[in-house]
């Protein structure tokens, strides 16, 4: 075992090929996790809520900078529309289609409601925990109704119900206008206060529903109820308007 | 013995800058390349390893390099397609096999240095 047996310089020149292959493939390892730790999907799960709270941070920001601009806005056309004629037909058309776009606060008389999950014990009657827990479709059925009741202006936890508002729920949690809300739930709706109230406690609707299984539904009249706008205008991709058939 | 590793040695390292020149692999392929290395390295052993033993035999070496790797990298991703965690398999077998094969290296370079020293002592003696 002094000195190994005499095989030839052939195993060195052979290591030296299976090294040039192994270092090769280590370089491509780490080249690899090189490129990969510059992309998203190795970053690890502090990063990625450091960077879910900066997001949320830029979002409030432009939130306040939309509420910024929406009043500079609207500053322009109140000095539009003092002037006479034409300019004043257009600023109070542009008002209108704002109204219904729902990219204005509106304020007016209406009804108030607030719900939260079944104050029954899971166990004491009949059935699971799914039965005591307010459901998106709850809350999408209320939201129809109110609409069906002439409503002009709704909101849901102080979201403008909009179209193309969707009520989902993912796993526990409700969203609505695609940000997550939570118990309790309050609608503000304005319209003809008796008419949604008739129209909400109508027997065997939603609300007759879950008052049965003792979920706290608290529905008021209000003088004046103030619903918000919505914070992100809903943008036109594929949808044109379609004006050829009036023009002549 | 360390001068005849140089060449070796500076294979890998030119293996390695090489390849940064290459674009990246996706990194779906990373864990399978990683195994495919582990079963380079262990071979690489294993042929010290037969030369210090004096076994050793190029193409038994060098088929059995590349067999090993497409082997590993192939079980650890059938075992990916089965749902099997076959890659831990590879590695637990591989990882024993790299470190007893080290031991045995060790082993041998320490006997050897002692052999040596005792035939220098020797002569005199006799």
């Amino acid at each position: 075992m002094a000195s190994p047996p005499p095989v030839g310089r052939h195993w060195v020149l052979a290591i030296t090929g299976i090294c040039l292959v192994l270092g090769a493939l280590l370089g491509v390892q780490v080249h690899t996790q090189v490129v990969r730790g510059e992309t998203e999907v190795g970053r690890s799960t502090s990063l990625m809520s450091q960077m879910l709270s900066e997001a949320r941070a830029q979002v409030e920001r432009q939130n306040k900078e939309i509420e910024r601009l929406r009043i500079q806005l609207s500053k322009y056309e109140n000095q539009a529309s003092s002037d006479k004629g034409l300019t004043r037909l257009v600023s109070e058309e542009l008002q209108n289609s704002r109204a219904a776009l729902g990219v204005l606060p509106m304020k007016g008389p209406g009804v108030q409601l607030v719900l939260d999950d079944s104050t029954m014990k899971v166990g004491s009657g009949v059935g699971d925990q799914d039965l005591f827990v307010i459901h998106d479709f709850d809350l999408i059925q209320i939201a129809n109704e109110l609409w069906a009741a002439g409503a002009e202006a709704v909101s849901l936890n102080g979201q403008r119900l909009v179209t193309g508002s969707a009520i989902t729920c993912s796993g526990r949690l409700i969203q609505v206008n695609k940000t997550t809300i939570s118990v309790p739930f309050t609608f503000a709706a304005i319209g003809n206060r008796d008419n949604l109230m008739s129209a909400l406690n109508i027997r065997d609707g939603t609300l007759d529903r879950l008052r049965r299984l003792e979920f706290v539904v608290n529905l008021t009249p209000a003088e004046e109820v103030t619903v918000p706008a919505i914070s992100i205008a809903p943008k036109y991709q594929y949808a044109k308007p379609a004006l050829q058939e009036h023009t002549p | 013995m360390i001068l005849t590793l140089a060449l070796p040695i500076a294979a890998l390292i030119i293996g390695f800058v090489l390849v940064f020149r290459l674009p990246a692999l996706p990194p779906a392929w990373a864990p399978y390349v990683a195994l495919s290395l582990l079963a380079g390295f262990d071979a690489l052993i294993g042929g010290l390893r037969a030369r210090l033993e004096g076994r050793f035999d190029e193409a038994v070496f060098v088929t059995g390099f590349f067999a090993n790797m497409v082997l590993a990298a192939l079980l650890s991703y059938l075992g990916d397609k089965l749902g099997v965690d076959l890659y831990l398999a590879v590695t637990v077998a591989l990882g024993i096999r790299v470190f007893t094969n080290l031991g045995r290296i060790r082993g041998l370079l320490v006997t050897t240095r002692h052999e040596r020293r005792q035939s220098q002592q020797a002569p005199g003696s006799y």
